[in-house]
C-alpha cells in the first residue's frame, strides 16, 4: 500500500467550514473551499489526496477502509454506529466548527401516540431511540429528505436536524426532545490507525488545538415524553392526495403541470412550499424528495405522485409485489441509467468483468444512488462475487478508486466526459411519470382521480405529438 | 515454601547480593496460587529475569529470548503483543483518579468494558475523545505509535516518554522482523510493572508474559536497580507440543462406579491431561457410560467417544 493518506471531505453544509479548517491547519485542499466541482484534491503538505463526498457516505467509506481519514458530522456516524455497532470508524476529536442538532418533533399540537409513524433521514437513530423509549408498536420510514414536511398526515413523529428548538418551531412542528449535539468530527479507519503511519496528518490536523468537548458525544434517550393516549387511526381528508417533487424535478413538473393545463401556486421552478395549491378542487398537495414517493404511494399515503421512472424502477425491483404502477409517463425529464467506470480496457460489462477479476479476487463494487437497481443490475449481467455501496452523490468520484462500477443517471453525457468516464451499458431509460396505488381511491374520490390523470396524459400526449411532428 | 511468584525471589536474591551491576537468573519451579475459579492453582513455571540493565536493547533481548524459546518447542508461530505501563496509567492519573480507581478503571479495560472510555472522556474533556484510538485499537507495529503519539501528545504530553521508550522497542523488533501488536492495556498486575510490558500468546493460549519493573528490587530492600523479566507458562505449552493432547485445564471424570471414573481419570493423566474424579465443573467432564462408551463436554457443546483417544481428540477440539 502507498504511503498516500487518503481523507474523505465533506460538500454541502460542512464545505466551507472544513475548508476554512484544513487552511488554519497549513493543508492546502485546492480550490475545495471555493466550492469547485472536482471531487478529487491533491494534498501535497501531507502526501495525501482527498476525495469529496455527500457527508451520509463518509463514514461508510472510512468504515469500508477506502480512506484512512475523514471529516463529517457526528450525526452520520451516529446513523452508521446504530445499525452496525461493530463498524471500523473510530472518532477522533470533534473539531469545533459545524454545530447542528437532532431533534424529535410532532405536528403542532399533534398527538404523537404509542405507535408511532417515524419519517427520518436517519432511520437507523430512529429505529434505535424507538426500541429505547419501548414503544410497544412504531414504524420508521427513512427518506431522503424533507422529513419536516410529512406530519401530520403522513408522520406523526420525525427526526430532523436543526440548529435548536426555535428553528424546529419556524419549520412549523413542535419539538419533543433533542436527542444529539451533532458537530464535525475527524474519523479515521481502525486498521489504518493500526497499521498506517498517518501521524504527520494527525499532528498537523491537530496542531492548532482543539475545543473542549463538554460531555460526551452520545444519543440522549429522551426521558419523560408523553406519548399521549393511543392515537386514533388518521382519517382520510375525503380529498385525493398528490405529491409532487422537490429539487432538480421541479422544472420538468412545472412544465407537465402547465401543459396539463393544471394550475398551482406556491410550486414553481425555483421554489417550493410544503403544500402548494392546485387549481382544482378536492386535491391535497405536498412536497416530498422523489426518491420516498413509490414507497409512500403503496403505502396509502398518497393517491397520485409525480415522481421518475428510476425511482419506481428501483422500488419495484426491491418490492416486485408493490401495489403501485405508473398510469401516466410525462416524457420530460428524461435520462439514461448507466453502467460507467474508468480505466477499464474493456468496452463492455462481460468484458470488464474479465479483467477485473484477472486483477483482484475481491468482490467487484457497484457504487449507485440506485442500490436496488445496482443490485438487479449486478444479478442480471452475472457479476458473480459483487457488493453493492449505496452513496447519496457525487457520485462521479467513485470509479475506479472506491468502485469498479458505477450505476448512475447520465443525459447528455457531458459530466462523463469531464470526468474521463467510459459508458460501458446504458440500460433503462427514465422519464418523469405520475404514479398512483394499484388499488384505486374510494368511490367518492374516483371522479378527481380520473380526472387529474386524464389531464396528465393529455398534456404528455401533446408532448408526444409536437415531438413527432418535429 | 509455596510460591506464588519466583520473581519477588529473584529481586531478594539481587538486593542481598551488594555490588553486583548485572544479574541474569534463570529458575523453573512449581508456583501456587488462589483462584477464584476453576484454573489450576498449581502450575509449573520458568522464567529469566535480567536485573540491573535498563534501555530499550534490555527488553527486546527478553523479548527475543522467549520468543526463540518458544519457537524451538511450537509448531505454531508465537504472537507477540507489547505495551508499556505507563500510558494508561498516565490517562487514568490525569483524569484524577485515586490509585484504587485507577486499578478498577484498568481491570474493567482488561476485561473489554470500553463503557469506561467515555468515564474517562468526561473527565478530561481537553483531550476531545482520543481515547478510543488508545483503548480500543490494536496496533500492528510502529505506526500505531506514532499515531497515537500524534493525536494524544498534544493533550497528554506527560504520555511521550512511554510512546518514545515503546515505540523504539516495536521499532527494534520490526528490524528483525517481529511486528508486535501494541496494546495500551496488556498486562495484569497494574501497580507491578514500571516500563515496557509484553506477552505471546499461541494456540489462542497465553504462553508468555513479563515486563520491566524498575521499583521492585528498592521494595525488597535493595538498592534501586531497572529489571525485567518474563514467565513461560509451562502447561498450555505442553499441551501445544507436537504430540500434545492439545488440552488445557482440568477434566473431570463421572461414573456410576466411582473406581471406573478412577481408572478412566488415570488413564488420562497417563495421556498428559490433569484429570481427577472430584472437583467442581470446569466445562471439560467426560461421563463414563454404562456401556462402556463416553459422553464428552467441552465448551463447544456435547459429544459421544467410544475410545480413550476419540474422548482426547474431542477434548482438545473442543477447547
Amino acid at each position: 500500500m502507498s504511503d498516500t493518506v487518503r481523507i474523505a471531505l465533506p460538500t454541502g453544509d460542512l464545505r466551507a467550514q472544513t475548508a476554512s479548517f484544513l487552511a488554519n491547519a497549513d493543508i492546502g485542499v485546492g480550490d475545495y473551499g471555493a466550492g469547485s466541482r472536482a471531487l478529487r484534491f491533491e494534498l501535497p503538505d501531507i502526501n495525501g489526496v482527498a476525495r469529496v463526498f455527500r457527508e451520509k457516505d463518509i463514514p461508510v467509506q472510512v468504515a469500508l477502509g477506502s480512506y484512512d481519514i475523514g471529516i463529517c458530522s457526528l450525526s452520520w456516524i451516529e446513523e452508521l454506529n446504530q445499525r452496525f455497532p461493530g463498524h471500523e470508524v473510530v472518532r477522533l476529536c470533534a473539531l469545533g466548527y459545524g454545530d447542528r442538532e437532532l431533534w424529535l418533533a410532532t405536528a403542532r399540537n399533534g398527538v404523537m401516540g404509542t405507535s408511532p409513524r417515524i419519517v427520518t433521514e436517519y432511520p437507523n437513530i430512529a429505529d434505535s431511540l424507538a426500541r429505547r423509549l419501548r414503544l410497544p408498536r412504531y414504524r420508521v420510514f427513512g427518506v431522503w429528505g424533507a422529513a419536516e414536511n410529512y406530519p401530520p398526515e403522513d408522520a406523526d413523529v420525525v427526526l430532523i436536524e436543526a440548529s435548536g428548538a426555535d428553528a424546529v418551531s419556524a419549520s412549523g412542528l413542535s419539538p419533543l426532545a433533542k436527542v444529539l449535539d451533532s458537530s464535525a468530527w475527524l474519523i479515521a479507519n481502525r486498521h489504518s490507525l493500526s497499521s498506517r503511519d498517518l501521524s504527520a496528518a494527525i499532528a498537523k490536523l491537530l496542531a492548532r488545538g482543539l475545543p473542549a468537548l463538554d460531555g460526551g458525544p452520545r444519543l440522549e434517550v429522551p426521558a419523560g415524553l408523553d406519548f399521549g393516549a393511543a392515537k386514533p387511526e388518521v382519517r382520510r381528508s375525503g380529498r385525493l392526495r398528490l405529491a409532487l417533487p422537490d429539487g432538480h424535478a421541479q422544472v420538468h413538473t412545472v412544465a407537465a403541470l402547465r401543459a396539463s393545463g393544471l394550475d398551482i401556486s406556491g410550486y414553481d421552478e425555483d421554489s417550493a412550499e410544503c403544500r402548494p395549491r392546485l387549481g382544482v378542487e378536492g386535491i391535497d398537495v405536498k412536497v416530498i424528495r422523489p426518491q420516498d414517493m413509490p414507497q409512500q404511494v403503496a403505502l396509502g399515503q398518497f393517491d397520485l405522485a409525480v415522481t421518475g421512472r428510476d425511482w419506481l424502477f428501483d422500488h419495484k425491483v426491491q418490492f416486485p409485489a408493490s401495489p403501485v404502477e405508473e398510469v401516466v409517463d410525462l416524457r420530460r425529464s428524461r435520462y439514461g441509467l448507466a453502467a460507467i467506470v474508468k480505466g477499464v480496457d474493456a468496452d463492455t460489462v462481460a468484458g470488464a468483468v474479465v479483467e477485473w477479476r484477472r486483477r483482484t479476487d475481491r468482490p467487484i463494487r457497484v457504487a449507485s444512488e440506485y442500490p436496488n437497481i445496482a443490485d438487479h443490475f449486478a444479478r442480471e449481467r452475472h457479476l458473480g462475487r459483487y457488493s453493492v455501496i449505496p452513496i447519496a452523490g457525487a457520485s462521479e468520484g467513485f470509479v475506479p478508486d472506491d468502485a469498479e462500477i458505477l450505476i448512475e443517471g447520465i443525459d447528455t453525457g457531458s459530466s462523463v466526459r469531464a470526468n474521463n468516464l467510459t459508458v460501458l451499458e446504458r440500460f433503462f431509460e427514465s422519464t418523469n411519470c405520475v404514479i398512483a396505488n394499484t388499488s384505486r381511491p374510494e368511490e367518492s374520490l374516483r371522479d378527481v382521480f380520473e380526472s387529474i390523470v386524464a389531464k396528465f396524459a393529455s398534456g404528455a400526449a401533446d408532448l408526444a405529438t409536437a415531438a413527432s411532428g418535429a | 515454601v509455596l510460591r506464588p511468584d519466583s520473581t519477588i525471589a529473584a529481586a531478594r536474591l539481587y538486593a542481598e547480593q551488594p555490588g553486583e551491576a548485572a544479574m541474569k537468573l534463570f529458575y523453573s519451579q512449581d508456583v501456587f496460587r488462589f483462584t477464584d475459579d476453576d484454573a489450576p492453582r498449581h502450575e509449573w513455571q520458568c522464567g529469566v529475569e535480567l536485573i540491573g540493565e535498563r534501555g530499550v536493547m534490555a527488553d527486546v533481548e527478553l523479548i527475543l529470548l522467549a520468543l526463540e524459546v518458544l519457537e524451538t518447542v511450537l509448531d505454531e508461530r508465537p504472537q507477540v503483543r507489547v505495551s508499556h505501563a505507563a500510558l494508561a496509567r498516565t490517562v487514568l492519573a490525569a483524569a484524577g483518579l485515586a490509585a484504587e480507581e485507577q486499578a478498577a478503571a484498568y481491570d474493567r479495560l482488561l476485561d473489554g468494558d470500553l463503557s469506561v472510555i467515555a468515564e474517562i472522556e468526561a473527565r478530561l474533556p481537553q483531550l476531545n475523545s482520543p481515547l478510543h484510538l488508545l483503548f480500543d485499537v490494536e496496533g500492528a507495529g510502529s505506526a500505531y505509535i506514532a499515531n497515537v503519539g500524534a493525536a494524544l501528545g498534544p493533550a497528554i504530553p506527560a504520555l511521550a516518554a512511554a510512546l518514545s521508550e515503546l515505540g523504539e522497542v516495536v521499532q527494534t523488533l520490526e528490524r528483525v522482523g517481529v511486528t508486535p501488536v501494541v496494546q495500551a492495556a496488556l498486562a495484569r498486575s497494574f501497580e507491578y510493572y514500571s516500563g515496557t510490558v509484553f506477552r505471546i500468546d499461541a494456540g489462542g493460549h497465553r504462553v508468555c508474559a513479563g515486563g520491566r519493573y524498575d521499583d521492585l528490587v528498592a521494595l525488597v530492600g535493595g538498592s534501586p536497580a531497572p529489571a525485567s523479566g518474563f514467565a513461560l507458562y509451562l502447561s498450555p505449552i505442553a499441551e501445544l507440543l507436537p504430540g500434545g493432547s492439545g488440552v488445557t485445564g482440568p477434566v473431570v471424570v463421572e461414573a456410576v462406579d466411582p473406581m471406573t471414573a478412577l481408572e478412566i481419570a488415570r488413564e488420562l493423566q497417563r495421556r498428559g491431561l490433569t484429570a481427577s474424579t472430584v472437583g467442581g465443573s470446569s466445562g471439560r467432564r467426560v461421563v463414563v457410560a454404562q456401556d462402556g462408551g463416553f459422553a464428552v463436554d467441552t465448551r463447544a457443546g456435547r459429544s459421544a467417544a467410544a475410545t480413550i483417544d476419540d474422548v482426547v481428540r474431542l477434548l482438545g477440539s473442543g477447547e
